[in-house]
């Protein structure tokens, strides 16, 4: 690691550190922190063995509870550090999904407790035949939940360094030791009910994170106090009027922009998602000039629609008379045939008579008028390779940036538009 | 009450050095995390930044450790129109302007005197007491990032500049700072990496029954287990604005007064109380199962 080589060349203790030089016996841990992508910085490193020193760490727990504390800013970020901890100190390492989450199958994790638990014969050999997927879930769980209850209470807490729960066996034992009685909630039963996954930034859009989503779409503008008081201007009226005092207010401009919102709302795969955006855009429209959704399918020829029927039609040369300044965000899976996108005519609908020209040709065009356009996709990022419309989607987000429909995603594409 | 008294010994034992420590008071139900994170933050003298839905007693933790620490608590509410420099002093200009024009009369201020025209804002007043306080800045999240950026170096230094009359006022006893946000809007970088965070998690459910015992101590305990039951139930059906710890407190509240015989899931009495947005009651009475979330084209 760079980091450790340079804290021992170094010889100048960083700034407010006056103990021993950096290197104590959290290092390893800190290291795991910045292999698993936790935004860290010096400064907490040096607050964190400031805290240590004055013995704010006392057990495990509070070592846990003042670690989080220092390390944690955003409660994005809360579960990837949970689960280093966890994995550290109690050598569990629990993967970044919920439980009941179907994406278990892809992590690491599950794969290696299963080669593990068939290597060792506690599994048949084809347990996805003879067991189904949804007994080995469980069992995963189990199997996780037990480990996490063999760590409950006991007295002496050795850090294991983080070697994997699973069997992994032959890495040596290094880490931390503490000692001392654990008074109340033990750190491993905290991480164990995954209070914070559910605000991974990973996640995609739902409920539950709508408001943190709200908030880095807040950040897309400019607003300030509606009026103030211009004290230079009112004393210099004042002193004209001859002392008869004149109030001056002065009103900050806000600069509202207009926002387009272009819905695929086709299909059925598409239907939980078309609430979610119009919620979230919906809210947002205290803040925005002008907002409105529009609908197609699948893709985008002449025309868009006004109703999410897809009755009432706008053609899209008329969209396109709209400022250049104006956000215009699509959300859609950009999964279809490659026809639809790149033949004239291309159009599902047997009756369509906008499609003369293909849809490409009209994607092309937002592009050129709209320099704050933007493409959200529902499929999560790791998907877009392997799902259905990978070829359409890879086409597309050559043309509009493209993010997907995550909290990540989100703020992205936020920071996207901001940098136009 | 909650906290046990071994808990309460060893950590004041552990925390030698800080003038006090913070153990709960008989109003408010304090978990053993966060009285810890606030002892911790106490010894630390950093600000303490605590996120989390509404309705999970944010603020309320403020007065709590003000009560607790027998500190004088100042707070400032945010709003949007804050600019910055007003919640450490504003000068009066208007009232100045007042009197240079029509006389100061019998009020004993002097025009040509600066001091007797500042309106000195909750920051000013906390730096500016004769003993240590808590300062609360409640909804920090309301006010502009720039302001946010403004604040910190005035925090952090526990000074600022009144640049009319370039003087200092720097604390005396830096202030015990807690900030509370409700995420409406993103908090900046700089800003989060001067805090210590916290994010309040919703109450699990014996959490919950502790919180209500302090409430209705004399609540019947089958009643309570149902209707924390249909509570939670609610809370896991994805509605725009799922009901909190207030909103159920209040529901109990209700129910106190005209005690059902039963408690149905689908046809709960004074929904209003838990549900405040249109939309969620509408759905509510609908029954419309809200639609699965699926991945595809």
């Amino acid at each position: 690691m760079i980091s450790s080589n340079i804290a021992k060349k170094s010889q100048i203790p960083p700034d407010g550190w006056d103990g021993e030089p950096l290197g104590g016996p959290f290092d390893d841990f800190i290291r795991l922190l910045r292999e698993r992508d936790f935004p860290l910085s010096l400064k907490y490193v040096v607050e964190f063995y400031q805290g240590i020193k004055k013995g704010l760490a006392y057990d495990l727990d509070s070592l846990f509870l003042y670690a989080k504390l220092v390390f944690i800013k955003r409660v994005e970020d809360a579960d990837n550090f949970e689960r280093a901890f966890a994995f550290h100190f109690y050598g569990i390492d629990i993967p970044a999904v919920k439980e009941g989450d179907p994406e278990l199958l892809y992590t690491q994790q599950f794969r290696d407790w299963l080669k593990e638990a068939i290597d060792k014969g506690e599994l048949p050999k084809h347990p996805q035949w003879e067991l189904g997927l949804e007994e080995l879930t469980r069992r995963f769980w189990d199997t996780l939940k037990k480990q996490m209850e063999a760590h409950h209470g006991g007295s002496k807490w050795i850090g294991t360094g983080g070697s994997s729960p699973f069997g992994h066996s032959g890495q040596a034992t290094k880490g931390i030791r503490m000692y001392g009685e654990s008074q109340n909630r033990s750190a491993v039963k905290v991480i164990g009910q995954r209070r914070y996954v559910d605000y991974s930034s990973s996640n995609s859009l739902k409920g539950d994170n709508i408001r943190q989503a709200l908030s880095l779409m807040k950040n897309m503008l400019p607003a300030g106090a509606y009026s103030q008081l211009d004290v230079d201007e009112t004393i210099r009226k004042t002193a004209r009027n001859g002392g008869e005092i004149e109030l001056i207010f002065s009103r900050e401009v806000l600069d509202k922009i207009k926002v387009v919102l272009l819905l695929d709302n086709g299909g059925s795969s598409m239907m939980p998602w078309v609430d979610l955006c119009r919620l979230l855009f919906s809210k947002m429209k205290d803040r925005f000039r002008e907002f409105t959704p529009y609908y197609f399918h699948n893709s985008i020829y002449g025309n868009l629609y006004k109703d999410p029927q897809r009755l009432n039609p706008l053609p899209t040369d008329k969209l396109l008379l709209l400022s250049p300044e104006t956000r215009v965000f699509i959300v859609g899976d950009a999964s279809m045939a490659p026809e639809e996108l790149y033949r004239p005519k291309g159009s599902i609908y047997m009756d369509a008579n906008d499609d003369e020209e293909s849809s490409l040709v009209w994607l092309t065009r937002l592009k050129n008028r709209f320099s704050h356009l933007v493409w959200l996709n529902p499929i999560a990022e790791h998907e877009w390779d392997i799902t259905y419309g990978n070829w359409t989607i890879q086409k597309i987000s050559q043309i509009i940036h493209m993010e997907d429909l995550s909290l990540k995603g989100i703020k992205k594409a936020v920071e996207y538009l901001a940098n136009r | 009450m909650a906290c046990s008294s071994i808990g309460v010994s060893l950590t004041k034992k552990k925390l030698m050095g800080t003038t006090a420590s913070f153990e709960g008071t008989e109003r408010y139900y304090l978990n053993e995390e966060l009285r810890s994170i606030v002892n911790m933050a106490l010894a630390m003298e950093k600000p303490l930044l605590l996120t989390g839905e509404p309705g999970t007693g944010k603020t309320q933790l403020a007065f709590e450790i003000a009560r607790d620490l027998k500190m004088e608590l100042i707070e400032l509410r945010a709003k949007s129109t804050i600019k910055g420099e007003e919640v450490c002093y504003v000068q009066d200009t208007v009232l100045r302007l007042n009197d240079a024009r029509f006389g100061t009369g019998d009020t004993g201020r002097d025009v040509s005197r600066f001091f007797d025209y500042v309106v000195w804002g909750p920051i000013g007043r906390a730096f500016r007491a004769d003993k240590k306080v808590v300062l609360l800045l409640d909804e920090i999240d309301k006010t502009e990032s720039d302001v946010q950026d403004n604040l910190l170096d005035v925090l952090e230094e526990c000074q600022f500049a009144i640049r009319e009359v370039n003087q200092m006022v720097k604390a005396a006893n830096k202030p015990v700072i807690i900030i509370t946000s409700n995420a409406k809007r993103e908090l900046s970088d700089p800003f989060l990496r001067r805090c210590f965070c916290h994010h309040i998690p919703f109450p699990s459910v014996d959490e919950m029954k502790k919180i209500v015992d302090l409430h209705f101590p004399e609540l019947d305990l089958n009643f309570l287990e149902t209707a924390l039951t249909v509570f939670y139930e609610l809370r896991e059906k994805g509605f725009e604005k799922p009901p909190a710890t207030s909103e159920f407190l209040n529901w109990l509240e209700a129910l106190k007064i005209d005690r059902p015989e039963s408690l149905e899931a689908d046809q709960l009495p004074y929904i209003g109380t838990l549900l405040k947005r249109t939309n969620d009651i509408l759905q509510y009475r609908q029954k419309k199962p809200n639609p699965p979330r699926r991945m595809g084209w």
